[in-house]
């Protein structure tokens, strides 16, 4: 038989130009639900106004993130269990950092101007020792033949709505941007090297881990960032002994 | 989610407590200590001042930082050394790519560390 | 609207995180043998009077820790307040200012402290 929960939902409602504000709504709820089927059902049944977004509902578009009791998740792949009890409240709102459009929508252009900026490819290739033997294209395959598949970033924009050194400092890159700069590689694009090595970059990072903590797809965005610095001290130690370097990095 | 605002409500958000996680709270604990010790740094330089001042100045000085509350203030001092410290040789170390995916453990650990030197100070300064 | 993340600022390099890493680490050591001294040494548990610390800093080496306590607490001070400033993202004058000023208030700390020191060793 299937399990049914009685909760409030609460939403969070803006419209542009006007002030914020919770709008409740009660709900029966199968447990084993996800937090955007509620959001979907809002919709349907309640209100038509309640703007949201989503595509693939299986965690690949990066559409759905959004705040669930203030912490940053994909919608769809967050069970109705695992963040709210029998008869509890379930608070839904949209990602911080980023400009509101409406309701739960934020306008995460910026994001995608910068993933841009540093060359981050939605898709990877990747040798076929690398992929895991379970994942490995059936078939005979050509020896050393790169693979192709989608990049683990898929632009959710969770890191940088949990970053609280992006929530002071806009201008700052952000953890998905320094982590799309550490996967596009910094030994292919020199130029990144200045990009990330400056106030805005990898020295803005203050060591909090949100990025990692809510990141739903294994980039790890602030193991890459530390990687990053890594990078850069390395290679400042060896423009120290090689005054060479610093014209093909600079410019 | 207003972007613009002043720098005031920005510094704010740092210590915004809603969804943080653990390694969260250890920004906000290095932040707050950050601020309370450079403050702490600056007066308490200007306060020992009174040690040029001869033996008389110096001594009455510290007579009157004998009540509890100063024992309170004195002992926040130290307990911000500790964790400041401690939490920053997490940083250190994830800086320079060691051990980032423990990160979370270093901290349960380093603030262990840190509240039992806290205690250990604060039964000394208070009991003797 | 975000402002746009395409010119490197400048402003925060890696050698002034490094001298933040490398403070902050000699601090470890010399922050808590300052702490010991002050609290925990003596019968009555640290620097309890004028002649304690006067004769405290009787002993060559520790003004000479002391100094360099100095110089390493306020550059890892200020280098680490400057950075909080900056990500408040600071103007490019209000940053100048404040690079001359905590310069100068590094320095001025820095002698007034030094002076301090040679006063109390000398007595
Ligand atoms: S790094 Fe992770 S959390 Fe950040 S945008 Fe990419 S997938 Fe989302
Ligand atoms: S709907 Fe595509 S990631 Fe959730």
């Amino acid at each position: 038989m299937v399990e049914k929960w009685n909760i409030t939902v609460k939403f969070y409602r803006q419209k542009q130009g006007e002030k914020p504000h919770d709008q409740e709504i009660k709900m029966d709820v199968n447990p084993d639900e996800n937090v955007i089927d509620l959001v979907e059902r809002a919709w349907a049944l309640h209100d038509r106004t309640l703007v949201f977004a989503h595509a693939c509902h299986h965690s690949t578009c990066g559409a759905c993130g959004m705040r669930v009791n203030e912490r940053e998740k994909l919608a769809c792949i967050t069970p109705v269990r695992s963040v709210v009890a029998n008869g509890g409240t379930l608070k839904v709102a949209p990602l911080r950092n980023f400009p509101v459009i409406s309701d739960l929508v934020v306008d995460m252009g910026e994001l995608y101007r910068r993933m841009d900026l540093v060359g981050h490819q939605p898709v990877d290739s990747d040798r076929e020792e690398a992929i895991q033997p379970e994942f490995r294209p059936a078939g005979p395959a050509e020896p050393n033949e790169d693979f192709m598949r989608l990049s683990d970033c898929i632009e959710c924009g969770l890191c940088m709505s949990a970053c609280p050194v992006f929530s002071s400092t806009p201008d700052y890159l952000g953890p998905a941007v320094l982590a799309g700069a550490h996967q596009a590689g910094l030994e292919k694009n020199p130029l990144l090297f200045k990009l990330i090595d400056s106030a805005t970059g990898v020295w803005r990072c203050h060591s909090a881990f949100e990025c990692t903590a809510v990141c739903p797809s294994n980039v790890d965005p602030g193991w890459r960032i530390m990687e990053l610095r890594r990078k850069v001290i390395g290679d400042r130690v060896k423009t120290l002994f090689n005054p060479r370097k610093p014209a093909e990095v600079g410019k | 989610m207003n972007t613009q605002s002043n720098f005031v409500v920005r510094a704010f958000r740092w210590f915004d407590p809603r969804g943080r996680s653990l390694s969260g709270w250890g920004f906000m604990i290095h932040r707050l200590t950050a601020l309370g010790l450079t403050f702490y740094l600056f007066l308490h330089l200007i306060v020992l001042g009174q040690l040029a001042q001869g033996p008389d100045a110096y001594d009455n000085f510290l007579k009157s930082t004998e009540s509890p509350l100063y024992k309170i203030g004195e002992l926040s001092v130290v307990a911000a050394v500790f964790l400041h410290g401690l939490n920053g040789v997490r940083i250190v170390m994830t800086s320079f790519g060691i051990a980032v995916p423990r990160q979370r453990e270093i901290f349960i650990g380093a603030m262990v560390i840190g509240l039992v030197a806290i205690v250990i100070f604060g039964i000394r300064m208070f009991i003797g | 609207m975000i402002e746009t993340g395409s010119t490197p600022k400048q402003g925060e390099t890696t050698i002034l995180w490094l001298i933040k890493i490398v403070t902050g680490l000699i601090l470890l050591i010399l922050a808590t043998i300052h702490l010991i001294m002050n609290h925990y040494i003596g019968s009555l548990g640290g620097l309890q009077t004028y002649s304690d610390v006067v004769r405290y800093y009787k002993t060559w080496y520790i003004p000479a820790m002391e100094a360099v306590f100095l110089v390493t607490v306020l550059t890892h001070s200020l280098i680490g307040l400057r950075g909080i400033i900056l990500d408040l993202r600071p103007g490019e004058a209000m940053l100048k200012f404040i690079n001359w000023a905590f310069i100068v208030l590094g320095m001025g700390f820095g002698i007034y402290g030094l002076w301090l020191l040679i006063i109390i060793a000398g007595r």
